[in-house]
Formats: structure tokens, sequence, C-alpha cells
């Protein structure tokens, strides 16, 4: 009985664990490890110091600073444009939704979540239709003749376009959930006293959805920052590599046409990972102190 | 639930209410139809991409091409559809739906029995240095995940899956999300019941498949159904890990098909391929919105 119970927990968390190790530590490690050498995935990776960051950083001759730096500013582009419109449209969407004589709440919110379960390739095709100068609406109907893949800012807010559609819903029902769960009677006495709508919203519906905000705010930023699908799809970088950003050249380094140079793109995922780690740790001590 | 519970708030304060409600009326109408106006330009800007792709791809190329935009066809067809089935060299969509239907059905119920089993460990289980394994793996996991994707795609190589569907199956179930998840949900679950079943001489597997599994149903369902969509929707991994053709999820097909029917303008084909994609997981949603929309009600609970 006591042996059965001491190799149990063997069986029920071991294969997980194993999993674990294989799939996310040692991959974890290894990219590290990786952006230290000059790897091109088929030899053994030969250790090379510095050199990479070197390079990435400092080296203003080389082809990779120049990418890195590209994709890094277009990086930081889409996210400084995409999380706030993540962030404050589903919570107007929410409040919009609490209103008591709204009716066909459910019906709404099922309307402005089901894109989030198109995959980015489905949903750019059927954007870049209805962008389409010739065949589109833009074009024919509202008299747009821009070819707007290729045009700046046009190519940027298509991509924003089609991020804002697909990604609002997932945050809507997390502000919903924690706005419907806020005591309804602190609401009935503030308008008592005649707070206006706004002032309601920003003193009692704010603070009491603190938390869902602090959450969403560094899960929606974490994930702009790995933004990929809705580039390649829709502008494929252009025009002239100005929405190339970071997640394409890591990828186009190691797995594209050619020799994979995979210990430089090693150096640029973990300089992209160190950056996503930085900035969730500022938003969350910033707002965590501003709240408190 | 909060539906219910919202719905229930509306109809209470209308007594205590009604004073406040005859001085603010006016007020509160405007605002109203401020929110109806939002709401609704909203609604029609999310479902006019969609309606005009599903309306596109039953026109005929020469009205896809000649004439300006209308939102409905002049002729309905299905030509497209049939084009796109019968192609099965350059772009054989329905072996793309088939390998993503494979690659989600098998990536959830894999994921639904390690999460449960696991969780049961996390949760149940007495043993040395549990919940500060528990937490290490959780604190890992929370490194960036674009510093793995490299030597995944090598581990992925070394194990021979390369352009095989276990390259999407298996590699997900290694994360903590769903599991942390499941171990805060079981914590929730009265201990009395499996420790009187203990007892009475059950052991773990006995407790764990007939008194843990039919309390966890409800999140089990959710976790699982958001593996399913999420692993239909994968994008990224796939475009990396499949080269051949006849291997790929329909999302990595879907990137060929922009070269193949969007270089010769097919885009009635194209939309169809599309339309075909999205499916599946809207199928899921009609028919299981409830958990889709409760399901992030557990997980704010938790996190906020």
């Amino acid at each position: 009985m006591k042996k059965k119970l001491n190799l149990a927990p063997v069986f029920f968390v071991g294969p997980h664990v194993i999993l674990f190790v294989v799939f996310i530590l040692l991959p974890t490690i290894y990219g590290i490890y990786a952006s230290f050498t000059k790897w091109n995935l088929m030899n053994d990776p030969v250790w090379v110091g510095f050199d990479n960051y070197k390079t990435i950083l400092f080296d203003t001759k080389s082809t990779f600073h120049t990418q890195f730096n590209n994709g890094l500013k277009n990086t930081l582009i889409f996210v400084a444009l995409s999380v706030p419109l993540l962030i404050v449209l589903p919570l107007l969407i929410a409040v919009a939704l609490e209103h008591k004589k709204v009716k066909g709440k459910s019906l709404i919110q099922a309307i402005l979540y089901v894109p989030g379960l198109i995959s980015i390739s489905a949903g750019a095709l059927i954007w870049l239709l209805l962008f389409n100068k010739q065949l589109g609406m833009v074009g024919n109907v509202f008299g747009s003749d821009i070819s707007w893949p290729t045009h700046q800012p046009y190519a940027w807010i298509l991509i924003i376009i089609i991020t804002i559609w697909g990604g609002v819903g997932g945050n809507l029902i997390i502000y919903r959930a924690s706005i419907s769960g806020v005591a309804q009677d602190l609401y009935e006495s503030a308008e008592m006293d005649g707070a206006g709508p706004i002032r309601r919203f920003a003193s009692i519906t704010l603070p009491s959805i603190r938390f869902p905000l602090i959450y969403t705010f560094v899960m929606t930023t974490a994930g702009a920052f790995n933004v990929f699908g809705q580039p390649l799809m829709m502008t494929d970088g252009g025009p002239r590599q100005s929405t190339h950003v970071l997640m394409m050249y890591i990828r186009q380094l190691a797995f594209g046409n050619g020799e994979s140079i995979a210990g430089m793109a090693s150096a640029m995922a973990v300089l992209l990972g160190l950056v996503i780690l930085l900035i969730s740790a500022l938003q969350y001590y910033v707002m965590n102190r501003n709240a408190a | 639930m909060a539906n219910q519970i919202a719905g229930q708030l509306d109809k209470g304060p209308l007594v205590n209410g009604q004073r406040v409600d005859k001085r603010k009326g006016s007020g509160i109408s405007i605002s109203k139809y401020i929110s109806y106006l939002f709401l609704i330009i909203l609604c029609v800007i999310w479902i006019v991409p969609v309606v005009f792709g599903i309306t596109t791809s039953f026109r005929s190329q020469t009205e896809v091409v000649s004439s300006g935009f209308r939102m409905f066809p002049k002729e309905w067809i299905l030509e497209n559809y049939v084009a796109i089935l019968e192609n099965t060299s350059t772009a054989p969509i329905l072996r793309w739906l088939m390998n993503s239907l494979f690659i989600a059905t098998m990536h959830t119920l894999l994921v639904v029995i390690v999460i449960s089993i696991t969780g049961y460990g996390y949760s149940r289980m007495k043993f040395k240095g549990r919940d500060t394994l528990f937490f290490t793996l959780l604190g890992i996991s929370f490194f960036p995940g674009v510093v793995n994707l490299i030597p995944s795609y090598k581990i992925i190589d070394a194990l021979g899956w390369v352009n095989t569907s276990w390259a999407m199956v298996i590699p997900g179930l290694a994360g903590m999300g769903n599991l942390f998840l499941v171990r805060q949900f079981m914590n929730g679950i009265p201990k009395e019941l499996d420790e009187s079943a203990h007892v009475d001489g059950a052991g773990h597997f006995r407790i764990y498949a007939s008194i843990i599994v039919p309390l966890m149903k409800p999140i089990l369902i959710v976790c699982g159904l958001f593996s399913f969509t999420g692993s239909w929707n994968d994008f990224l991994w796939p475009v990396i890990v499949f080269t051949d053709v006849d291997k790929m999820p329909v999302t990595a097909g879907l990137l060929l098909l922009q070269d193949i029917y969007g270089n010769y303008r097919m885009i009635g084909q194209l939309m169809g391929s599309a339309i075909l994609a999205i499916i599946p997981t809207l199928l899921l949603f009609l028919f299981a919105q409830k958990y889709f929309v409760q399901s992030i009600n557990l997980n704010s609970g938790i996190k906020g």
C-alpha cells in the first residue's frame, strides 16, 4: 500500500513533466544556447560567444542589424497601434452592452466574438477581397483608388483592422464577465447621488475591474509582440519592408530559402523575448502601483 | 449564467429606481441610442466581410471580374466549390480539411486526458515538492515562446515528425495554461468525496475516473473547445513544420492558395476555400456558445 502511494504520482504527473521537458524546457534552453552559436539547423552549432548579438545590435554595415532594427521598429508600431484599440474598444462595447435598455445582448456579443474563431489566413483572404481595388468594396463603394496593401499608411490600417476584428471578442468577454460581477447597488447609490454615466464608469467600473484590466493589458501586449500572420498574409511585409515584423525575419532567417542562419535568428528571438519580458514586467509594476 | 444574473438585476432595481428613471428619462434614452448606434455600426462592420466572402464564393468568374461592387451575386452558382473540390493536386482542400480535423480532434482528446490526469496529480496526490514542481513549471512556461520556436523544430525533426500531424498534436500538450485552470478548479472540489472513497479502499485511478472526471466535465469541455479552435486556427507553427502539400492543415494551405488562385484572380475559388476553412469552428461555436462565453468567465475569475 505504501509503495503504491509513492509510485502513483509518477504515473499521474510524470507524463506531463516529460512533455514539458521535451517541448518547453529543452527548446528554451537550447534556444538561448543557439543564440551564442553559428548554426544552420543541420550541423552542430559552433560557439561564437556574443558575436551574433554584437552584429545585430551594433554592426551598422550588417544586413542583420538593418533587419533587426526594421523588424523591431515595425513590431513596436504594430503593438502601439493595436494594443490600445484592443483594450479600449472591447471596454466601450462591454459598457454599451451593460446598458439596461439594450436588447439582443448575446446576439451582438456573438457577432463580435465570432471572428476570433476564424484563422488568420481565412480572415485575411476575406478582408483582402473587401479591400481589393477592382473587386472589393473600398474601391467601388467608397471610391478609393489606392491599392491598400501596397501603400502606407493604408497597409498598416489594413493590418490593424483585421487584428481588431479578430481580437476584440476575447477581451470583450473578459470585461463583460467582470463588469457584471460589480455590485449593482454601487451604481444605484452613485446614480442617486447624481453621478453621470462617465463619472460612474471612471470611479466605479474601472477600479472594480482592475485585475482583469491589468491581465488583458499584459497578455494582449505580449501577444502583439509575436505578430506574424496578419502582415505575412495581408502585405507580405511590404510596401518596401515597412510592415515586415521581427517574427517574419526570424522565420525567414531560420526556415527561409537558402541556408538556414538559425544562430542569428535565435539571437533575434532571445532579444524579442527579452523585450516582451521587460515590457510585461514594467506594465505589471506600473499598473499595480498606480492601482494600489 | 452571468447573463441571467444581469437580467435579474435589470428588473430588480426598477421599483426603487422609478423616481430616478423619471427624472433622468431623456438622459437614459439618449445614451441608449448612442449605445445602440455604436453597437450596430460595429456589428455591420464585423459581419460585412464574412457575408461578402460567402456571396463571392457563389459568383461566376465573369461576374467577379466584370461588374462593379454588389453585395449579392446576379446569379448564384456552385462552380467555384466544384472546382476547388476537384483540384486534388495543387490545392487539395478536402485533404487539408481532413488533416486539420484529425489534428484538432486528436489534440483535443489528448489535452483533455493529459490535463485531467496531471491535474489530479497536482491537486489530489500527496508527494514531496508537489507545489514547488508545479509552480516552477508554471514560472518557466511564462518565458516568451519565441525563444523555443527554432529548437522545437529541431526536436520535431529529430522525432521524424516534420510533415506529419504529430508535429501539431503533441507539443501543445506540454502547455501549462489549461493545467493551471484545471488544478484550480479541482482544488475547489471538496476533498471529503474522494477521501471517503479512499477509506473504502478505492485506488487513485478509481477515484480519478469515477469521482473526479465527472465533476470536472464543465472545465474539461471548455479547455477542449479552446484546444480544438486553437489548433484548428494555428498558423505560424504549421507554416514552419509543413512543406508537403498533401500533409498540411488548412490554415497553411490557404497561404499557398493565395499564390495559386490569387495570381490567376480566381477570387470565387479563393473565397470558397476560405469559407470551407471557417465552417467547422463556426459550427462548434453555434452548438457550444455558452461554453465559449462561460469559459473566460472562469478564466477571469481566477486571474482577476
